[in-house]
């Protein structure tokens, strides 16, 4: 199938997809719910929308299309109680968090559609691994150029999203010592990772898809699990290295964050982006996975260690005329605030220091995304 | 020879729980069978070509461990009840309420048509009123199932047990005034064996995550813990006559309610679970004898089919207003079909605790044909119902999946 032409949609508008985790609220352990829960949600039209992830215990939700923060945290909102109503009725919670910190991944059950089947036979015990919890923001491009330049030029800033947004200290009922170790579960699929450098839309269908093509490997662009990676038929580039925040307001606030960034960067703000920028790329993403906030990365131009909270509280500011242009002026401000203070794989770090157990974590994660802690 | 004899005597038991144990695990693997199906007609059978082979002291013993195994399994359902969920859809309550009292007036009123006596009519029609909740949670964890149905069978079994115990032991009561009229005795059988009962779970369940806390143990596995506390808590009530079913319920839920502080419970407490699961099939059906299982065979028949019709029209009537689909309603009324573990331990219990109103009623034969039938059946039709609203993870997913592998590799 070849590759669709670049849609032209709005640049810089934005929308956001959240994966969510369906817990059993009897024992705090995934649940195989997402048939019931998608069931029952279908009896009444739903907010933005809603489809089935890889296993059954995963459920993804989508915004619509927005140009502002406001709308959009207003419409998660939305959402987030419409799945809360749902799930109250069926003994299922609903919560963020990059993984479910205990959950044993035998006992996932694939959801019943053509696509995850074949994923499932192709990747095998991989598959079941993948219950893990992203978000993904799209970003509208004008052209197929601009997405690419977008894509190159935000890969020095792809480790402030997962410091920010890292939500998943613990798997499989143990401590990683990451805040982010669903990224690593991402890792293990062949076609992970950045996409090559290219930066003419003309020049990347050409002489990269349709040659992977050839080889047989790819059919489409769902088949590339990129950090970040353009959307043709949308028109967007998908930054897709977030960890789902353990609050709507959080995701939001992360989508106006890329999008004040693209703003900035398209305005030339910055030296173009070079194949080498990658030489330090697997470094610092593996930094901010591994200490958040605290890892230390290097400027990929300039050769200069920093840390990555500094760098990022560096970036709001330089950033804050076009976030106040685009009004999503509190997005930042949040940020700023939780780039201070404790991201989310903190503070599930000390709810299971304090209470000793894992159902603790998952407790305050399905308090915190209802709004209640 | 005598010699001989005695050897083939004290080896009886232990040689027919092998065979028992290995002809579930063969037709299992062969035919799909739920294992504990297996263990029950075993059990049936070598009771009734056995009968006498175990001595009272003995039959004590085993009825002990039978009460551990059964304890273990109460408290693990205890454990995976969220009391708030009926509160955030009191439709699940509706249900409940529906389908135990009306199950309660069809068995009761269908038993007196065919010439029952009032008191034999109420005990059974209580005993009706539950699902056990061994044969229930031995299915959902063979088949590793999860959804709907599991969860709402899981629930009305842990609600409708309260109640058939409470019904059940008011009965009792009852029937222990009219023939005694010593109300002393009969309020102890009834509701101080109710209230102490589970005031001695709740109180186990509030101690636990303390001695968790102050022994470490919360980061770790703590199946050990809950087994070792499970036992203190069955041996306590069996030497105290009170109910092993109600307190061990109530421990797991009072757990659960505290689980914060609490680390996950291996499902089926592992290997020490699956060994007093044979056991207590296996023994539970050998006490049910064959003369009063064929006497009572029609009636029995009768009731369990007016049972089944209730407990499947309810919840199907009662499904789509609750959240979930009318024919994953329906299934969730045949999930909730075993009887027999619970009904006998109940008969059993009440008995240690010096009521003898089953000896002096024979019109209870039916009881023995109902045991007996959803000893092999209930498991069956949970398994079927669990496989119908597609919720048997392992057993599904093991040929499917093998088939797209076969797909894929070539």
């Amino acid at each position: 199938m070849p590759l669709p032409e670049f849609s032209r949609s709005d640049a810089l508008t934005m929308g956001v997809e959240l994966e969510l985790q369906l817990v059993n609220l009897s024992d705090f352990d995934l649940a195989p719910a997402s048939p019931d829960m998608l069931d029952l949600l279908a009896r009444a039209p739903f907010p933005g929308a809603v489809t089935p992830e890889i296993t059954e215990s995963m459920i993804e939700i989508n915004s619509s299309i927005h140009t502002g923060h406001g709308p959009l945290v207003e419409e998660l909102q939305l959402i987030r109680d419409t799945l809360l109503k749902a799930g109250d009725r069926l003994n299922v919670g609903v919560c963020g968090g990059g993984t479910h910190p205990f959950q044993q991944w035998t006992e996932r059950r694939i959801y019943e559609k053509p696509r995850f089947r074949e994923v499932s036979a192709l990747y095998g015990y991989l598959a079941k691994q993948f219950t893990v919890f992203g978000q993904h923001v799209h970003i509208g491009c004008g052209s197929g150029d601009n997405a690419l330049y977008l894509l190159h030029a935000l890969n020095r800033y792809i480790p402030h999203f997962i410091a920010l947004s890292a939500s998943s200290p613990f798997l499989q009922g143990s401590d990683t010592q990451f805040h982010s170790s669903r990224l690593n579960s991402v890792f293990a699929f062949p076609l992970s990772g950045r996409a090559p450098f290219l930066l003419r839309w003309e020049d990347f269908e050409r002489d990269y898809f349709k040659r992977m093509e050839d080889t047989g490997i790819v059919r489409s662009m769902k088949d590339f699990y990129w950090d970040l990676r353009p959307k043709p038929e949308y028109g967007t580039i998908e930054l897709r290295v977030c960890d789902t925040p353990l609050t709507v307001e959080h995701a939001a606030a992360l989508a106006a964050y890329l999008q004040a960034l693209c703003s900035y960067l398209l305005e030339g703000n910055e030296a173009p982006p070079r194949e080498d920028d990658y030489l330090v790329y697997n470094y610092n993403r593996f930094q901010a996975c591994r200490f958040g906030l605290e890892g230390n990365i290097v400027l990929p131009q300039e050769h200069r260690p920093v840390v990555l909270r500094d760098d990022i509280l560096a970036t709001l500011a330089r950033i804050a005329p076009h976030a106040e242009k685009l009004g999503s002026g509190a997005a930042l401000a949040h940020l700023g605030q939780i780039t201070k203070a404790v991201g989310d794989a903190e503070q599930l770090r000390i709810v299971h220091e304090h209470e000793g157990s894992v159902e603790a974590m998952v407790n305050l994660a399905l308090g915190k995304f209802r709004g209640e802690v | 020879m005598s010699e001989l004899l005695s050897l083939t005597h004290a080896l009886a038991w232990p040689l027919a729980l092998t065979l028992a144990w290995m002809a579930g695990e063969l037709l299992y693997r062969w035919a799909n069978v739920p294992r504990i199906a297996i263990y029950g007609l075993c059990g049936f059978v070598f009771g009734n070509l056995s009968s006498g082979y175990l001595p009272p002291a003995q039959a004590d013993n085993f009825m002990m461990l039978a009460n551990l195994g059964f304890g273990l399994m109460l408290f693990e359902l205890g454990y995976r009840i969220n009391l708030r969920w009926l509160r955030t859809n009191p439709w699940l309550l509706v249900t409940s309420l529906l389908e135990a009292g009306l199950t309660w007036a069809a068995v009761y009123f269908v038993s007196r048509t065919c010439g029952i006596g009032a008191l034999p009519a109420s005990l059974l029609a209580a005993l009706a009123m539950a699902s056990s909740p061994a044969g229930l949670l031995r299915i959902v964890n063979e088949q590793g199932g999860g959804g709907q149905v599991t969860e709402r069978a899981m629930h009305l079994t842990a609600l409708n047990c309260v109640l058939a115990v409470f019904v059940f032991n008011v009965t009792v009561g009852f029937g222990v005034f009219q023939t005694s009229g010593d109300v002393v005795h009969a309020s102890w059988t009834g509701l101080v064996v109710l209230a102490a009962s589970s005031g001695l779970g709740a109180a186990l369940g509030y101690l636990l995550p303390l001695w968790q806390r102050i022994a470490g143990h919360a980061r770790s596995n703590s199946t050990l813990t809950f087994a070792v506390f499970v036992f203190l808590l069955v041996a306590i009530t069996h030497v105290l006559k009170l109910s092993p079913v109600l307190a061990a319920l109530t421990f797991g839920l009072v757990a659960r309610h505290r689980r914060v502080t609490l680390s996950p419970a291996q499902r089926n407490f592992g290997a020490l679970g699956d060994l007093l699961t044979v056991l207590l099939f296996f023994f539970v059906a050998t006490t049910i004898a064959w003369q009063p299982t064929a006497e009572g065979l029609m009636l029995g028949l009768l009731l369990l089919l007016v049972r089944a019709l209730v407990k499947v029209a309810v919840c199907t009537a009662t499904a789509r207003v609750s959240g979930i689909s009318a024919r994953k309603g329906a299934l969730t009324g045949v999930a909730i079909m075993p009887l027999t573990v619970f009904a006998i331990i109940l008969i059993e219990q009440t008995r240690r605790s010096g009521v003898d109103l089953f000896d002096t009623l024979t019109p209870l034969a039916p009881l023995a044909a109902m045991a007996m039938i959803l000893e092999v059946l209930a498991p069956i039709l949970t398994q079927i119902a669990l496989t119908g609203a597609r919720e048997s993870g392992f057993a599904k997913n093991k040929t499917v999946e093998k088939k797209e592998d076969q797909d894929a590799a070539a």
